[in-house]
């Protein structure tokens, strides 16, 4: 204890300076050749150092409190309240503008949404699975045929295979065609052009939107007419009679044999039947015929939901539109004759008809 | 410009602060206060708890500058604020755990290295502070008089009713032997 203390003191006064210059060397001496020692001294000075310290900062939070006790703390806490509460309230205020915004936002955005799934759904039922089968032609398409047309016949038509197809046959032997309303609807300039690869300017001189059925006038000089070997059955058929339908889904003429599924069409559209028929774009307005070679409808479209599922306008509807056309329009009525066709096998049935069926195509 | 001349007339209150100029201090204080003021008070503290965090960002500044290695980069109430915002921060945080903090306090500007330093300064005072608190009197009074308000001996005998300064010096020694145990004891735990 004691000769601690006698240490302590002489390394305070070895600090401070207090040692005559003997001592010193002899306290030096000392802390070099005894490392406890000299650890006590850098210890004393490190703790003189934080003494230090603490000092300082004691003094310095003296001084502050003093500052602190001059300071006019009412009059600070009212400014403070004040500020707050005006913060406060700009704040609040912010707060439920932003909110009302996003919720408006979120409405808006709801409700657009809905109405835009609930068009859609609505479209989807009404159209979705009625589809025309109209063609559109690409270039691609241009086909041998068209060259061949080309070359061989004097015909002005254009080598373009046109914007659209369609089929169409003739309803007299000079040079009335019904073919569908949505094939030429919008056209420009209509052409048809038969098997044999002639093309012949037509113009479209009676339309009904309803039943999809347009009339068309050959416009051609050299279209030479020849008689009809069918006949428009004026007299709807029964469900399960054979038909088959001949139309250019292609650049040439297809055949497709089906029967009759149902006596009403698309959503029960009594002026139409429902038949069981390989149908492509590009059949629409074919004529839709029985094993006697009679007219019993126009192929129209087909439901795109399930295959084989196609319409037809009856062949009545259109007998009804013809003799409803303005006189000076109607065509010769050479369509009441018994028809030439029956009797004969399929085949040579086929050979007579291709003459009459036409290739609709549509410029616009 | 004007924010250049601010921060000028900042540096300059700072130099005086390192000098340890009363003035300085006073207008430092009077000027940063209320808005650290409003700070607290509208994140649910005291006036009190204002006291106490603007004191020590107080003295968090006095360290740096005592240091001579601190420029002022931002005006110097900017550079109060987020400090008292951090000091603040971490308060709520160790009264309350996790619980209510307004999400505006999260944003703080990065204040940590100025405030490391601080709090190793910090402890080193608490526990001189707790060493002292504990010799008791007059070791206290004699060893802040003669070590902190630079006595000398002499008064101090007279003072504390010591015949002579080297009886005064005894004693002296002997407190400042309890406080320094005390001292070590703690300062060598806790490091």
């Amino acid at each position: 204890m004691k000769e601690e203390m006698s240490l302590l003191r002489d390394i305070e006064r070895y600090l401070e300076g207090e040692m005559s210059e003997q001592e010193k060397t002899a306290f030096e001496e000392l802390r070099r050749t005894n490392p406890l020692i000299n650890k006590q001294v850098e210890e004393h000075q490190l703790f003189l150092l934080h003494l230090g310290n603490y000092g300082q900062r004691q003094q310095l939070q003296a001084k502050l409190n003093r500052i602190h006790q001059q300071l006019d703390m009412p009059a600070l806490r009212q400014q403070a309240q004040e500020s707050n509460q005006a913060a406060k309230r700009l704040s609040i205020r912010r707060r439920t503008i932003t909110n009302l915004a996003a919720a408006a936002c979120i409405a808006l955005v709801t409700s657009l949404s809905t109405i835009a799934v609930i068009q859609n759904v609505t479209r989807n039922k009404s159209t979705a699975q009625y589809e025309d089968v109209r063609r559109v032609l690409n270039n691609i398409q241009r086909s041998q045929n068209a060259l061949i047309n080309d070359i061989n016949s004097k015909s002005k038509a254009p080598l373009n295979p046109g914007t659209y197809g369609g089929t169409g046959f003739a309803v007299s032997g000079n040079g009335y065609i019904v073919t569908n309303y949505h094939v030429v609807a919008g056209a420009d300039s209509v052409y048809v052009q038969n098997t044999k690869g002639e093309a012949f300017k037509a113009v479209s001189i009676f339309e009904d939107i309803s039943s999809d059925l347009a009339v068309l006038k050959i416009a051609d000089s050299t279209f030479k007419s020849q008689p009809l070997p069918y006949a428009l059955k004026p007299q709807s058929v029964k469900i399960g009679e054979e038909v088959f339908t001949m139309g250019f889904p292609r650049d040439e003429i297809v055949y497709g044999k089906g029967y009759i599924s149902a006596k009403t069409g698309f959503n029960g559209d009594t002026t139409a039947y429902q038949v069981s028929i390989p149908v492509n774009p590009g059949n629409s307005g074919a004529p839709l015929l029985d094993s006697r070679g009679d007219v019993v409808g126009i192929v129209t479209g087909k439901q795109t939901t399930s295959d084989g599922i196609a319409f037809a306008v009856k062949s009545a509807h259109l007998k009804h539109l013809l003799d409803e056309m303005p006189k000076d329009k109607q065509p010769r009525k050479d369509w009441n004759h018994k028809s030439h066709l029956e009797g004969m096998n399929r085949v040579d049935q086929i050979k007579k008809l291709e003459d009459f069926v036409y290739m609709v195509k549509v410029y616009n | 410009m004007k924010q250049h001349q601010d921060i000028t007339r900042d540096r300059e209150l700072l130099l005086g602060l390192a000098k340890g100029e009363d003035k300085s201090l006073e207008i430092i204080y009077s000027e940063n206060f209320p808005v650290v003021l409003r700070m607290i008070l509208q994140h649910n503290g005291s006036e009190d708890d204002a006291k106490d965090i603007f004191q020590e960002a107080i003295i968090v500044l006095y360290e740096k500058v005592q240091n001579n290695d601190f420029t002022l980069s931002s005006r110097l109430k900017t550079f109060l604020y987020s400090v008292c915002r951090h000091l603040w921060l971490k308060k709520v945080q160790r009264t309350y755990g996790l619980y209510s903090l307004s999400p505006e306090l999260e944003e703080v500007i990065p204040a940590t290295e100025e405030l490391e330093a601080h709090q190793a300064k910090d402890q080193e005072f608490r526990i001189m502070e707790g060493a002292m608190s504990n010799i008791g009197q007059p070791c206290q009074a004699i060893l802040e008089d003669y070590y902190l308000h630079k006595r000398s001996m002499q008064e101090i005998a007279e003072k504390f009713g010591y015949t002579n300064a080297e009886n005064a010096k005894n004693q002296k020694y002997k407190c400042l032997m309890r406080l320094k145990k005390l001292f070590f004891d703690q300062y060598n735990t806790s490091l």
